[in-house]
């Protein structure tokens, strides 16, 4: 199929102009955390600092733990993650491989909960987390968010791709269902489980709404809540120090899927998120 | 007795996840329920049964009604431009080897930032006299205008941020689902003449089907429940004109103390909800159990 050289322009043209206002945002962002706060002022749109302020960061530190807010959402994040994986990789499995009765109800449970996700359902939520006496705790954090209905969709789909022939293969070398999970499903259907990781650590290191309404202490604040403080208690005054802590907040998600870019996108190509 | 025996290894399978998927989902659902037909707040600290009480509170109110409104508004306004543009630009990388990453990157990475960082660098974009917006439109010789802080565009504000925010992330899904679509459908087109337009109207637009009903259930989560922007930008303000119903929800529950109203509120969005399933499965269920077997 040959393009038309005209074609060829128009859609480079779309394609860059597109790329270009999508990172714009992020190149401000970027130059205003190393600007000088008398600079912002005076500098209109400039995005070069004059002077390079890379003191922005320990300025920061020194107002905020952030230090101690990022270790909190690893742990949180890594948490989340580890359980999520034990309970949806069974109940995928049972749900793609197995013949029960009530699987359809107990199937449509998990996908319902997909369309309510914590953030709508937040103030019983809240009361059942208080009466657990998980209020300002990292489990409280993590517990809400491990039944993951999104997860075991996916999974599930993905589980039903992999051919009857190798089960069959497996149950006469005498595997049972966590032999065949682990040795035969679960490397047959890493591009999926890549995917799902990903997408839970990015979202869950976004969190905020619920965080924001069980913690109240430093010692188990995430990151974005974290932020969230820094703000109110800078008030807007000044911005050079509010990017600097905003930048920090992102570039470690940002970094992490830089680094495996091309297994992320190749992961997400193929896996069963097509729905 | 085999059989039962089977379905009982099954159900231990299960059981991990459905016990945390009762106890912060479906108990949590009754439990709102049950709440919304209570009287509950600074008044009467304990639960009382109060029939429908905060449904006539709620339907007398009249910020609920400006609530709703704009709820609708943010999710209409933000769903379907943000799903056109985010399968043209997919199209676009599709057919483009050259440059690849950098595209899907650039278009990406705003769904990776976290809404809260996002949220303050939008303020700061917005920012009456030094943010960018306004420093571009004073350039070119044009009015500035309020953005967060007139009631006239704060929503407005938001939907622009979160498009910004969630296009890419659109994107992408889509363009995995391109990867399905058999190429020589293309080339047959092509010879028999078929220009760029037609081929996409004709060959991509009936076969992606699936993935837009998988994109716009995704979409529809994403912006129903739209929190941390507005609390981080605009508090539902200036005077409501960004108020939405989870943010009422957090403001009737933690910043007025009336429970009653805010499980109310969480009973009507949790039906809210249930009824785009329904209508969502029901209309394209056909398209459903294609993709899903």
């Amino acid at each position: 199929m040959e393009e038309k050289k005209y074609e060829v322009v128009l859609k480079v043209f779309v394609l860059q102009l597109g790329a270009m206002l999508m990172i714009l945002p992020f190149v401000w962002l970027v130059s205003t955390a190393l600007k000088s706060p008398g600079e912002v002022f005076t500098s209109g749109l400039s995005l070069i600092p004059e002077k390079f302020m890379w003191s922005n960061f320990t300025a920061i530190m020194d107002q905020a733990p952030f230090m101690l807010y990022m270790l909190n959402t690893v742990i949180v994040c890594t948490g989340i993650l580890v359980i999520q994986l034990l309970l949806v990789i069974p109940a995928a499995y049972a749900f793609a491989r197995l013949d029960f009765t009530g699987k359809d109800v107990i199937f449509l449970l998990f996908v319902i909960q997909i369309m309510l996700p914590l953030e709508s359902i937040i103030i019983p939520n809240y009361l059942i987390t208080k009466n657990l006496g998980l209020l300002n705790t990292r489990t409280g954090l993590i517990l809400p968010f491990v039944a993951s209905g999104f997860g075991t969709f996916m999974l599930r789909q993905t589980f039903k791709q992999v051919p009857k022939s190798l089960e069959d293969a497996a149950l006469i070398d005498g595997a049972g269902h966590l032999r065949f999970i682990w040795h035969v499903l679960i490397p047959l259907s890493r591009p999926t489980i890549v995917t799902f990781s990903m997408i839970s650590i990015a979202t869950h290191w976004n969190d905020y709404f619920w965080p924001l309404i069980i913690t109240d202490v430093d010692r188990v604040r995430t990151l974005t809540i974290g932020l969230g403080m820094f703000v109110q208690q800078e008030s807007g005054s000044d911005w050079t120090l509010l990017m600097a802590a905003t930048l920090f907040v992102c570039a470690p998600i940002i970094a992490f899927f830089l680094a495996t870019q091309k297994s992320f996108i190749k992961n997400f190509l193929t896996s069963g998120i097509k729905g | 007795m085999t059989e039962k025996l089977e379905n009982l290894k099954c159900y231990l399978f299960l059981f991990p996840g459905l016990i945390f998927l009762f106890l912060f989902t479906y108990i949590p659902i009754f439990w709102s329920v049950w709440l919304s037909f209570n009287r509950w707040n600074l008044l009467s600290p304990k639960p009382r049964f109060a029939g429908l009480e905060n449904f006539i509170r709620l339907w007398n109110d009249e910020v609920f009604w400006i609530v709703m409104k704009n709820t609708f508004a943010f999710v209409t306004i933000s769903i379907f431009p943000t799903m056109i543009l985010a399968l043209i630009f997919a199209i676009l990388i599709d057919e483009r080897m050259k440059g690849r990453v950098y595209y899907i990157y650039s278009l990406f990475y705003p769904t990776l930032i976290p809404m809260a960082a996002a949220a303050m660098l939008w303020v700061y974009i917005y920012s009456p006299n030094l943010g960018i917006l306004n420093i571009l439109l004073a350039k070119f010789g044009l009015p500035k205008l309020g953005w967060l802080g007139s009631s006239k565009t704060s929503l407005w504000a938001l939907i622009i941020m979160t498009f910004w925010k969630n296009l890419g992330f659109f994107m992408l899904i889509y363009l995995s689902g391109l990867q399905n679509v058999n190429r020589e459908l293309y080339e047959a087109a092509y010879i028999d003449g078929a220009g760029w337009w037609r081929r996409h109207i004709q060959i991509t637009f009936p076969l992606i089907g699936p993935t837009s009903l998988f994109v716009l259930v995704v979409a529809i989560i994403l912006t129903f429940r739209v929190f941390d922007q507005i609390q981080l930008m605009t508090e539902g303000g200036p005077g409501n004109s960004s108020n939405v119903i989870v943010y009422y929800i957090f403001e009737n529950g933690f910043k007025f103390f009336d429970w009653g109203k805010a499980n109310a509120l969480t009973a009507i969005l949790v039906v809210i909800m249930l009824t785009l399933t329904v209508l969502i499965f029901g209309i394209f269920g056909k398209r459903i159990t294609y993709t899903s077997d």
